[in-house]
């Protein structure tokens, strides 16, 4: 599955992954802007950055063939709107919508694939979101799973059941209704025991990493070199 | 419907990023002095619930089915201001680990459907709930829907994205059956939670009615414009659409406009990306100094 897979690739131990979060995001921030302003017949600079991307992927350890197969989920809506702009005779406009919401699928999905979420949202806190809607963050990834399998037991069961196959519609709605509606009493519980654990095992209010990151002289260089290259090969 | 990245214009995301970390930041001050901390890991549950909430299907037709988006559904039950918070962070963890929806449009998305989707859904149930129960939640949960495809379509418009009128209607039609599903889903559902606890349902409060109703309103004013705006013809909203995202340019770029010399070369391009960084540097003062206010205002 999805989250096992990125889960997995956050944990390696390149050097894109010893970087501080808050440099990681800012040079994700900087890639994107210079690249929402790059214009379409910039091919040189669109490949250049590509070529970035793929070196990055590389340094990372990550797999280059099954991350950009990932990054193709853009593509749909991309190339719906690729080919009304071709139709509507823009097509420089069509390739530049697929190529550039492309690369920054892929920049984003480099992102998360050498930062732990939990580091990730550590360092959005950082950079001054509200710590409560971080906190919500980190119980929302802790429990997305659990429940998302909750889920799938429920329609596996259902489905056991033989779930109302060959019944009228609306009785397959209202057993649908009935089911969120079990998931969402089960999760209202699971939070309320979750809560009395944790401030059984002392929580304070506020998640703390083991290992806090500090914003070295290299994370400062990695991000100065990073938006020194990004825009130079944009001018150049 | 997640914008993802390079569809909107700079003009366009920026700002609305800077429209969006304010909003937020209110929504979130509000939620913090409404709950107490025994539910922060129930927002965070509720959360994963909407994400969990998409496995199970809802037979809608022949051969389709569709799933709960759920911006109504938390209003009802936790309340609007959480409600806002929980969407929000939904709508970014889809961004950075689902890859649904871009990071320079995340401001956008929010604005869309977190902010205005949430409010637009309980605002009917704010003013009506209270005698016309399932005609205000129905009412609501389409409306938060519909007003946030809207909002995008108008987004996308006001981009120059290339659209011929018919599929803007057609994008409006489908905005419209899958509001009227997500209005079916979330008066069933929140019939049968009430049924198994009737206290999950928590009847509107009395309380900052005014505030909620003119926020809701002007949720709703937006959205219309939003609708307006899509449903208007394409060439003429794209022709409007370039003229505001010169005009705005022209706003951000004044101030650095005197310090450009010298970069006369390809100074457009330089102009364009500095504006661009600067209006990132100032959501982020914008956001730091919000968090820092909000900080100072819970620790006294």
């Amino acid at each position: 599955m999805h989250h096992v897979l990125l889960d997995r690739w956050s944990q390696g131990a390149s050097p894109l992954h010893r970087r501080d979060a808050r440099a990681k995001i800012l040079a994700l921030l900087v890639f994107l802007v210079v690249l929402a302003t790059t214009p379409p017949n910039a091919v040189a600079v669109l490949a250049t950055y590509a070529a970035l991307l793929a070196a990055a992927i590389l340094i990372a350890q990550l797999p280059l063939g099954l991350l950009m197969t990932r990054a193709m989920v853009v593509l749909p809506f991309s190339l719906t709107f690729a080919l009304i702009s071709w139709l509507a005779g823009e097509p420089l406009r069509a390739l530049a919508l697929v190529e550039k919401s492309y690369l920054s699928t892929v920049a984003v999905l480099l992102l998360a694939g050498v930062t732990p979420l939990p580091l990730l949202l550590g360092g959005l806190e950082r950079l001054g979101s509200p710590q409560l809607l971080v906190l919500v963050a980190q119980f929302l990834y802790r429990y997305l799973f659990v429940l998302s399998e909750q889920a799938q037991h429920m329609r596996l069961a259902a489905a056991c059941r033989n779930g109302g196959a060959g019944h009228r519609r609306a009785s397959r709605f209202r057993s649908a209704t009935g089911a969120l509606a079990v998931l969402f009493a089960r999760s209202y519980e699971r939070a309320e025991g979750i809560h009395r654990a944790m401030l059984a095992r002392g929580f304070s209010g506020r998640f703390s990493l083991l290992h806090a990151q500090r914003f070295r002289a290299g994370d400062g260089a990695f991000l100065l070199l990073v938006s020194a290259f990004l825009i130079l090969v944009r001018l150049g | 419907m997640h914008i993802p990245d390079n569809f909107l214009s700079p003009p366009v995301w920026a700002t609305l990023d800077a429209i969006a970390i304010p909003s937020v930041g209110l929504m979130v001050r509000q939620a913090g002095r409404q709950l107490d901390d025994t539910r922060i890991p129930l927002l965070g549950v509720m959360g994963a619930f909407v994400f969990a909430a998409q496995m199970i299907n809802f037979p809608v037709g022949i051969g389709t089915s569709g799933h709960l988006v759920g911006g109504a559904l938390l209003a009802y039950t936790l309340g609007p201001a959480p409600a806002v918070l929980v969407m929000t962070v939904i709508v970014a963890i889809q961004a950075f680990v689902f890859q649904d929806g871009g990071v320079l449009a995340l401001g956008a998305n929010v604005f869309n459907m977190a902010v205005v989707g949430v409010l637009a859904g309980y605002w009917p149930y704010h003013v009506w709930g209270a005698s016309w129960r399932r005609p205000a939640m129905f009412a609501g949960a389409f409306l938060s829907v519909m007003v946030s495809g809207s909002l995008a379509l108008g987004e996308l418009l006001m981009s120059g994205v290339a659209m011929p009128r018919t599929m803007v209607l057609v994008s409006l039609a489908l905005f419209a059956a899958s509001a009227a599903i997500e209005g079916a889903i979330t008066i069933g559902v929140i019939q049968a939670i009430a049924k198994l606890d009737a206290g999950f349902v928590p009847h509107p409060r009395a309380s900052n009615r005014r505030t909620l109703a003119i926020l809701g309103g002007a949720a709703i004013a937006l959205g219309a414009v939003g609708f307006l705006v899509a449903s208007a013809a394409p060439d003429g909203i794209q022709r409007l659409g370039i003229q505001l995202g010169l005009t705005a340019t022209t706003v951000l770029h004044a101030p650095l406009a005197d310090y450009s010399m010298g970069w006369s070369v390809e100074s457009a391009w330089v102009r364009r990306a500095t504006a661009g960084l600067a209006g990132l540097l100032l959501i982020y003062a914008v956001s730091a100094a919000t968090a820092r206010w909000l900080v100072r205002r819970r620790s006294a």
